[in-house]
């Protein structure tokens, strides 16, 4: 397969007046497919939301570069979109109009945002929420607004960045279940950052072990699980040992962090 | 008891109108207590009393002559204060050079008690409506000054960020994040702002005028009329608390999401 999103010989380094400068990222290659879902995981201190970051033209790397289909990736561009860790929902708008955010930041016109948006609202579970307010909402439900609004600009590569991280067990659970349907009716290419080990071996194809300080692919471990995937998965032999493998690989940096209090 | 309680705690306006009552009643129950003890009229005059002074003053027309006076001249004041005030708040938050060497400027200036130049603003200016304006706009400014450019400065950074990843321009930041954002922060200084203007505009008229409830205070109380005296500082402080309640229930409408 051809690579969708290529990521090539990436350094980051954080250059703070008056403080060490801090090396996010070296030497950072990465290929993934069209439709592929690839997860990142590492310790804290990784470097992954960064990556993340520069991928979606947020921040630039200091070295190396980001291509997609060949084109150089210089800012945030409609082929890509990101889902936030954070609220970063607009508190004054309603669940429809957050939706169509970045259909209306595009100058679409307003029936266009409302049909796609509304669309994206009963793809995601959101029907009857419609004129809710983010803080009228569960967590859960904010996040589903969240994912929506990065699908409703139909992007070709959805990042997420630790997209569940706030969120309870149980709905963490659902949500992963819901983002699998999602991604199966959408065939989005998808990239996840997540610190859950289970997490994304659920869902990808791909799992990236980053190591800590600076962040670099430390293995790649392909999932090779049958898919359509139910939360029976993480119960079955070949899935622990997934897990407990990728566990392995970063146990030592993560009880490191742990030490260091961070 | 228990059931008052519950009632008076209600978000309804039933409970806060009846909460407003209760207060006021107690106010004026102590007051009329008080000047049972204070007999002295020259000090102090029963609530009756001043109820009828201020409809002495209406009926003569004074009322009318006075208001009219110093609403206008506030009110405009205040209306341009507003908007100077969101501009300089706006230049300031936009640019970095501006904050650093106009901000220590202005906030010298917010110390200075610019009040304490009435005199002054009336021998420049001349008794009336000029040196009134002048007085207001600079005390009323500040506040809006001040919580224009925190508020701007304030926004999530994750709003943002989420913007800038749908690739908005700096201008659809402006106007769906941040100013949006700054909003509810801006209404807050507009509430101190006509708090402020009211004490304003009354030094103001106690200095240079021929007509305003500043005016009427001062020459009421060179006659020792304490009746007509404490009937205008209590309309002064009606304009006090409707501006101040109507603001903050814009402030609550524009940001609900602040309060829970």
């Amino acid at each position: 397969m051809k690579p969708h999103l290529q990521i090539r010989a990436v350094d980051k380094t954080f250059n703070r007046a008056g403080k060490a400068s801090v090396e996010a990222l070296r030497g950072i290659d990465l290929s993934i497919a069209e439709g592929e879902f690839v997860s990142i995981v590492g310790a804290s201190g990784s470097g992954k939301s960064t990556l993340l970051r520069i991928i979606d033209g947020l921040l630039a790397p200091t070295a190396g570069s980001v291509l997609v289909d060949g084109q150089l990736v210089r800012r945030p561009g409609a082929d890509r979109a990101m889902v936030f860790q954070q609220d970063s929902l607009l508190p004054w708008k309603t669940v429809t109009e957050n939706v169509g955010y970045g259909l209306t930041l595009a100058h679409k016109p307003k029936e266009e945002v409302a049909r796609i948006a509304q669309r994206f609202v009963d793809l995601t579970g959101l029907r009857g929420f419609e004129g809710h307010y983010p803080h009228q909402l569960s967590g859960g439900m904010r996040q589903r607004v969240n994912v929506a609004r990065a699908l409703a600009v139909d992007p070709r590569i959805l990042l997420l960045d630790e997209p569940f991280a706030a969120l309870d067990a149980q709905t963490r659970e659902i949500m992963q279940t819901e983002l699998l349907s999602i991604w199966q009716s959408t065939r989005k290419t998808v990239l996840l950052i997540t610190h859950q080990i289970d997490e994304a071996v659920f869902l990808s194809d791909r799992v990236v072990v980053f190591s800590a300080r600076p962040g670099q692919v430390r293995e790649e471990v392909t999932v090779d699980l049958p898919r359509p995937r139910t939360l029976a998965l993480k119960r079955e032999p070949a899935f622990v040992a997934l897990v407990d493998h990728i566990w392995k690989l970063i146990e030592a940096e993560v009880r490191a962090g742990v030490e260091q209090g961070a | 008891m228990r059931k008052i309680y519950d009632f008076l705690e209600q978000d309804t306006r039933a409970a806060g109108a009846t909460r407003v009552l209760i207060s006021t009643a107690f106010i004026l129950i102590i007051w009329q207590l008080v000047s049972l003890v204070v007999t002295n009229r020259l000090l102090l005059v029963p609530p009756l009393e001043v109820a009828t002074a201020l409809v002495r003053e209406f009926q003569q027309g004074a009322m009318a002559t006075n208001a009219w006076a110093t609403v206008t001249a506030v009110v405009s004041s205040f209306i341009v204060s507003v908007m100077i005030g969101v501009a300089i708040g706006l230049a300031l938050a936009s640019s970095r050079f501006l904050s650093l060497t106009g901000g220590p400027v202005l906030s010298a200036l917010n110390s200075v008690p610019i009040i304490a130049l009435a005199p002054l603003f009336v021998a420049w200016l001349g008794l009336g409506f000029a040196s009134k304006f002048v007085l207001v706009l600079l005390v009323a400014v500040f506040p809006v000054v001040v919580t224009t450019e925190a508020g701007l400065r304030a926004t999530d950074k994750p709003l943002i960020e989420a913007a800038q990843s749908f690739n908005a321009s700096r201008w659809q930041i402006f106007t769906t994040v941040t100013f949006p954002y700054a909003l509810p922060f801006i209404v807050s200084g507009v509430r101190v702002a006509w708090a402020r203007a009211l004490v304003g505009i009354v030094v103001a008229e106690f200095f240079g005028s021929f007509a305003g409830f500043g005016f009427a205070i001062m020459s009421a109380s060179q006659t020792f009329d304490t009746a007509r005296v404490l009937g205008y500082v209590i309309l002064l402080g009606a304009m006090g608390l409707i501006g101040s309640v109507a603001f903050a229930a814009l402030e609550r409408r524009l940001a609900p999401w602040r309060l829970e």
